[in-house]
Formats: C-alpha cells, structure tokens, sequence
C-alpha cells in the first residue's frame, strides 16, 4: 500500500505549513515520516539544507547523469535523514577491519597472557589466564559486532577501556587467585603487580599502547563505513529528534495517565541526557510548563493526566515537546480533541511561542479553516499525494483543483447567512490498496472529463446502472475487454447499429450527470458485437502556476501552455 | 408543541460528591423543527438528551422537572410505558455512533431489533423495512449482511441513523452525529439528515460542540454551559447577534474560512467543576462583563428581545432565579 506517494514540499524556517486532507490521505504517514517514526520507502527529506545547496540539489538532480548523481548523493548524504546507501565491502576494507580486529585482540590479551605464561609458568595458571583473556577478547568482539544503532562516536573510547583493563587487570585478578605460588611473598596489590609484569615490561607496555590503538582503529573503520552508508541517519538522528518534535492529535490518550506531570515533560531532558541536575531539569520543567501557559508550575508538576482538563492537558503535551528546545514541530490535529473555547487558546499558544522561539511548524488538520487562520502555506492532499500547494490566500481564495474546491464548499461557515453553495462529493475515498489509475480523484471529481483515467471497468459500471434503470435497453451482456474497451453483447432482435442509435443519444444526454460516460471515445459494430472505446487517461503533473503554487489536474495548464483566448 | 422540557434538574452521585449536570434546563420543541443544543463539553448536553429517553446511568438521576411529550409526562411515567416510548417515539443517534454498534452481529440484525421489539411484525417483513431504511439512508440494502468492521466511519454513521429511524420515530435525538467524521463525510451526513427531516417530518435534537454544523441545520439553537440554559433563539438571530456573553465568546471562537484571518477570539479560564458551580451566574468566572450582581444572583432564563431567551444580567429584564423545590424524583 502506498499511504504518501510522491510528496515534494519544504518548510522555510519559521513558517507554517498546513497539510490538509479527509481523514487516510496519508496527511499524519508524512508527518511521521519527517521525524523518521515512519521510514521512507524513497525519496529524501533534508533537514537544515541551505538555500543554493538544495538549489544545487535540484538542478544537478534535473540534469542527470552519473558524476551529477554522484554529487547529489554527496548532497543527500549530508542533510537527508532518510538516506540509505548500499555499498558493497571490497576486499580490502575486509582485511582492514578484520586485520585490526586481530591485532588488538593479539596486542591486547594474547601477548599479556604469552608474555605471563612464558615467563612465569610456575606464577600463574597459565590456562586460567588465556580463559580470562579469551573472555576479555569475545568482549571486545562482541562490542566491535553491536547492531550498527549502537555503534556512536564514543564505542573507540570504550574499547580501548576495555582493552587496557583486559591487559592489566586480568592478570592481576588471575595472581591473586593463586597467591600462593607467587614466589616473592609480597601481599601487597603493587607487589603482585610487579611480579606477574617485571620480566614481561615490553609485552606490557606494547599491550598498553597498541590495543586500545588497534581497538580504535577496528572501531573507527566501521564507525566510518556507517556514517558513509547511512549519512545522518543513526549518528545525527538521535541529536535531531531533540529539534524535531511531535505534538499529538489527542490529549487523552498521549499522556501516560501513570506519569505525573513533571514526569512527563522531564522525561525527554532525560532521556536525551541534556540534564543530569534534579534542580536544573526542575528548572527546565517549570519553564517549558510556564512556557505553556500552565502558571504557576509548582501547582502542576505534582498532577496527574486525569487531574487536568482537556486544554491543560494538551498544554502538558506542548510543555514535554518545548523541554527540548526544539526548532520543528509536527503538530497533528493538535486542537481536533478539544472545545472550541480552549481552542484558540492552544493555537494562539501555539503561534506566541513560534514567535518566541523562532519555531516551525507543520500543522496536520481536516479542518480547512483552522489552516485559512494559521498557514503561511498550504499543501492539501488527496490519497497520498498532493494536489494542491500555495499560499494560504492562493490555496483558500482561488482554489484550482476541484477537490480543494469541494473542500472548502463544505466547510461550515458560523454565520447562517453565508450559505454557500455547497459541492458534496459522492461516496469515501477510495482504498489507498486500490488507487484509481489517472488521476486518482477522478471518480469522486464534479468536474471530471476525458481523459482523467476512467477505466473500461468503471464505464461498464456505469452502463449496466443505466441499462438497470431501463435508459438504455437492449445490453444483454457486457465486460470490459481491456482498460480501453468495453465490449457489449446486443440482446436478440435489436440489431447492433440500432443499439448504436440509442446509445449515442443516451450518453449524450446523460454525460454530464455521469461523468464516466465522458470517456466514450467512439462506439462500433462488429462482428455483432458492440465495442465501446474509451479516451485514454493519463496522471495530472503537478503543475507550477506560479513559484511555490502548484496545482495536479488536467484542468489547470501552466500559464506558459495556456491557449491564448482568440481575439474577438 | 411536540416536546416541552420545564426546570429539568438532573444529578450524578459520583465518589467525590454531587454533579449538578442539568439545572434547571427548559425548552420547546415544535413538531418538524430542528433544535441545536450547544455548549462546551461536560456542559450537560448529552445528560439532558439521555434524560429525554429516561436513559441516564444508574448513577444519574432526574431530581425536579418535567419532560413533556405530547402532553405526556416522561418524568413520570412508568418504566414499561417508557421502554415502548423509547425508540418507538423517540430516537437516539449516539455519540461516537461508529464505536456503538455490535461488531459480532450484521448490521440488519441490529437495525431489525427495534422494529420486531416494537411492531408485532414478522422478521421477514423487519427485514424488509431493514433493506428500505438502509435504501433510505443512502446504503446499498445488498449489504444488509455485512458486519460494521467492513463499513467505513461515515457509512457506520449512516446505520446508525437507519436504525435511529426504524419505527418511525416523531423525534430523533443526534448527539454529536459527525464529531469525529471527516468535512466531506460530514457534509454527506448532514445533507442526509437535513434529508431525512424534511422528507419524513422528523423533529430533531442535534446536539454538538460545534456551532458551526447548526447553523446550516436547525431553525433554533439552544446554548448551555454549566448545566444551565444560557440563551435560546433562532440560529439566524443567535449566530448574527448573540445576547449572551458566552454565546458571543462562543460564536467568535469560531475561525471563519470566508473571513478574515485574524485568530478566532477565546473564552478564558475553563469549564467549571459541577460539584462545586461558581455561585451567581454560574459563567461569571470566565466572563468579561461580570460584575457585582453575578458573583450572588443567579440570572434566570427570560425573553430579552421577541423570540430570544438570554440568562444574563445585561439585560434589566432578567430576573432572578428563585429557589426551585423538589418535587419528583425518578430516574
């Protein structure tokens, strides 16, 4: 199933974008998509990507090419969070990591353990010894083949730590279990120290340096191959999910009724270790509370979800999304759940901190008039794509896609004196399993024509409810012989060029009420059957009306393709 | 007047004390009219509804008041007689309707119910009225044997308005019929409904948050807050020049895609607690005309202008609101 297919849209900094669309178009799938809590199956999406860099981006990726494609992929796997690129090992890198991984594994315990087990047989057991090492080395094994998520920038360190104690502890635990086969009888740590290391210093001191040397370089070589096959995506993702928040649709449901409220918006300074100080995250807390419009903190942190009331708790969900200090915001129907008195309240909240804090916001909503009042730009989809982006005023004002049209149409207007001419869409969107071909709001369109992508199928239907109907007689069987062509059987003692007479007639009269009609292209007799042809259809491009105001449907023409109107 | 609704007080024991939901709420209800009840929520609007069909919890309870019915006094009438009233007379679309249907029973079955419990009639010819009211409604009567889970959100809803319609009701009650739809199926909705009403002569009681569904629905709305009755008049009327401070609060609140786009205004504070109401009016905490007199008088429910009942204090000729006494108590 495709849920978003295709989507392009960018968010400038300190905007607000709208997406809206009826409930399953795919509006909430992108939104998830952009923090990475749903992943892409294509496609990018760039994050902090300068202006003439994407400008590059754009340009190189229209051009094509195999050096451009390389340069592009540069570019993506600077700022995409979403790339992923298959590299395939080469020998040579093979032999690197496994070659390090030998050497710090021989540097780091076997020759410790040889140099002991050479030099004094009699001090210690000698396959005690190579055991304990031999654990130390699947340790430091185990910690090299760790899922790639749990490889960062500090695993080198670790190893090395980890190598140094294998190289000095070990050992020394292992005299200290046989203390009695220490020939200088010196009870004291150093002394044992001493006398396991004395004879093998070089051994030591080569352990000491090179394993954690060869451990980090081993660690290091895939630390490098990740951040090339994966970009931003492991290593970055985990700092940008503090400037990427989400504010959830229902405030009922997104708390966790067994946390308090000063739980609930410390949990994220915690979990993103950016406060470690009972007073400081405190501190943070009542701020991003106050922040919120919860005043005085102190009188809230203690409370529970259920102690609230609606409006304070989705105030609670925007404290715990501001403790961040994040820069973006996915606001999914943030004010769907709540009463329209606190409504505004949250909203207003909403664009005070934006102001405030420089925030950005993608505003996911159903409800075209709260994207009228908030939006800078609007992006309506339908099915999982978009049919429609432009400015508020471009998008509300002048909508071009009879979709956007039927929207607005029903959007209830509080003054009963304004009853608008309402357009009711027939029936519920499709399945987004079983997309319409052409353009996929063709069967629900007040305005489809020709070719919109109307499919033998749909024609058939169409037909067979008006031979039910009795309009058109004379169809004894019917099916569609391929996406273009419906075939008829004539019933007995009509002949197929009299059926051909009412047909005609018929669809001419009832085209415009049936708009699946309009696809008949030409009907013909033969061999005693009657073929139905149909216009093909195609997909509407997105069309750029103007900079930033794109619209999908074969109605709208680019101004550049527009007919010029003949002179009068 | 097919439906009057006198000082209806109603109250729920809860562990943490009393909820005063309904006090002292009254209207009318002509036969085909359309009334919108409207209020914030937790405001008693769903309590007065599942008052009207004796349908309250077992923790709720109807204090004082009557609840007239074609001169018949529900209040009071006995529990066999409400039971034949209930769906057969007056009809409920409940809130959340996609979420109430039986999802282990096909959906004629459920909407067949009413009609055999009610009419001494043969399940064959239940069934038939079944694929008729689902005709009605705009469903295929072919899918008289699916099961809700293969119904979407708004054709869930429209079975719950077939099976709302199974006995012919004088009167529907639709709590909240397209909270939760999207615009479009929404639109689809209440175009059926508004359908419905004119061609069956359907009285209707649309309950809702949003103001704005009634306006394109219902002749004449009634605002609550706090259980009370804040002001009652024609939608045209209350949606163009509201009488009362909430109601005003309220239409303002709303963001108008055919205006300008400024920021809806707001009502500040919250909705109060029914254990302990606010004395006075009980909206004088979140009010911004408030003053000495709403903090100790409780204003009453009177005509300001010809056809508008408003509760505030703003207009000289609201009085006072005396002490009601109990009188019956049922449940």
């Amino acid at each position: 199933m495709r849920a978003v297919d295709g989507v392009s849209f960018d968010v400038k900094r300190g905007e607000v974008l709208c997406i809206v669309g009826e409930s399953g178009c795919g509006k909430t799938t992108t939104g998830k998509a952009l923090l990475r809590l749903v992943d892409t199956t294509e496609g990018d999406i760039f994050f902090e990507i300068p202006e003439e860099e994407y400008r590059r981006y754009e340009t190189m990726r229209s051009r094509g090419g195999p050096e451009r494609a390389a340069q592009t992929d540069a570019i993506r796997r600077k700022y995409s969070f979403s790339w992923k690129e298959q590299l395939a090992w080469d020998t040579r890198q093979i032999l690197t990591v496994l070659g390090a991984f030998a050497a710090a594994f021989i540097l780091g315990l076997g020759l410790p353990a040889l140099a002991a087990g050479l030099f004094r047989a009699a001090l210690v057991n000698s396959a005690f010894l190579l055991a304990a090492s031999l654990l130390c080395g699947l340790l430091i094994g185990m910690a090299g083949s760790l899922p790639p998520t749990r490889i960062s920038a500090r695993t080198p360190g670790m190893l090395g730590l980890l190598a140094i104690l294998a190289v000095n502890l070990f050992p020394l635990l292992a005299a200290k279990e046989f203390p009695t086969s220490l020939p200088t009888a010196s009870a004291d740590l150093f002394g044992v120290w001493s006398a396991v290391w004395g004879p093998g210093f070089f051994g030591m001191l080569a352990g000491i340096v090179l394993a954690p040397a060869a451990a980090g370089g081993a660690s290091k070589i895939l630390l490098g191959r990740r951040r090339e096959t994966e970009g931003l995506q492991a290593i970055k993702m985990r700092t940008l999910r503090r400037r990427l928040h989400l504010i959830f649709q229902d405030p009922y449901e997104s708390l966790n009724p067994k946390q308090s409220v000063f739980e609930i918006v410390s949990e994220p300074l915690v979990v993103n270790r950016i406060a470690h100080d009972p007073e400081e995250i405190a501190a943070l807390v009542g701020q991003s509370l106050e922040d919120a419009g919860l005043r005085p903190a102190e009188e809230f942190v203690l409370r529970f979800p259920h102690e609230l009331s609606g409006g304070q708790r989705q105030r609670v969900s925007i404290a715990a999304a501001l403790a961040l200090q994040p820069d973006f915001i996915v606001a999914d129907e943030p004010v769907s759940m709540l009463d329209v008195s606190i409504r505004t309240e949250i909203l207003q909240l909403m664009m005070e901190l934006r102001e405030k804090r420089g925030l950005t916001y993608l505003f996911i909503t159903h409800d075209l008039s709260l994207a009228w009042i908030l939006a800078d730009r609007i992006a309506v989809m339908y099915l999982g794509k978009i049919v429609e982006q432009g400015t508020a005023e471009e998008v509300i004002s002048h909508p071009k896609h009879p979709y956007t049209q039927a929207l607005i149409s029903v959007v209830p207007s509080p003054d009963p004196r304004h009853l608008a001419k309402r357009t009711i869409l027939k029936g519920e969107r499709p399945d987004a399993v079983n997309i319409p071909g052409g353009c996929r709001f063709h069967p629900r369109c007040p305005v489809a024509f020709e070719n919109c992508g109307w499919s033998a199928d749909e024609v058939a239907e169409e037909l067979k409810s008006l031979s039910t109907a009795g309009v058109l007689p004379g169809i004894a069987q019917m099916e569609a012989q391929n996406p273009w062509t419906v075939a008829l059987a004539v019933v007995p003692g009509t002949t197929p060029e009299a059926f051909i007479e009412t047909f005609r007639h018929v669809v001419k009269e009832h085209r415009d009420s049936r708009r699946a009609l309009k696809a008949i292209a030409g009907v013909r007799a033969r061999g005693g059957y009657v073929y139905v042809k149909l216009h093909q259809g195609s997909e509407p491009r997105l069309v750029e009306l103007e900079p930033g105001n794109t619209v999908a449907c074969h109605l709208v023409t680019a101004p550049a393709e527009a007919p010029h109107a003949l002179p009068a | 007047m097919l439906l009057e609704v006198k000082d209806l007080v109603i109250e729920y024991t809860t562990q943490s004390g009393t909820v005063h939901a309904v006090d002292g709420v009254s209207f009318n209800l002509d036969e085909g009219e359309a009334l919108g009840l409207a209020g914030e929520s937790g405001c008693g609007k769903t309590t007065t509804a599942l008052a009207l069909m004796r349908l309250l919890p077992y923790n709720g309870r109807i204090v004082s008041g009557s609840i007239l019915f074609r001169g018949r006094d529900l209040v009071k009438v006995s529990d066999t007689r409400i039971r034949k009233i209930r769906w057969k007379d007056i009809s409920i679309i409940f809130q959340g309707a996609m979420n109430s249907l039986n999802p282990v029973r096909n959906i004629g079955q459920q909407i067949a119910e009413p009609i055999v419990l009610h009419e001494a009639v043969e399940e064959q010819e239940a069934m038939r009225r079944v694929g008729e009211l689902l005709e009605l409604v705009g469903i295929n009567r072919e899918r008289m044997r699916d099961y809700p889970h293969e119904f979407s959100g708004g054709m869930r809803q429209r079975v719950m308005i077939a099976m709302a319609l199974a006995c012919n009701p004088k009167l529907v009650i639709a709590d909240e019929p397209v909270t939760a739809l999207d615009v479009m199926i929404q639109a689809q909705i209440l175009e059926l409904l508004e359908r419905l009403r004119k061609e069956l002569h359907l009285s209707m009681i649309l309950i809702s948050h949003d103001l704005s569904v009634m306006a394109e629905t219902c002749e004449k709305v009634a605002i609550m807050y706090g259980g009370k009755m804040m002001e009652i008049g024609t939608t045209v009327d209350v949606f163009t020049d509201a009488k009362h401070p909430y109601t005003q609060g309220l239409v303002a609140a709303f963001p108008d895609i055919r205006g300008p786009r400024t920021m809806p205004a707001s009502i500040p504070g919250d909705v109060p607690s029914l254990i302990n109401p606010p004395t006075g009016c009980v909206f004088h905490p979140r009010c911004k005309f408030a003053f000495d007199r709403c903090t100790t008088a409780e204003p009453a429910l009177a005509e300001v202008t010809p056809g508008r009942q408003a509760a505030c204090f703003l207009y000289p000729e609201v009085p006072e609101v005396v002490l009601r006494t109990e009188t019956v108590a049922a449940r």
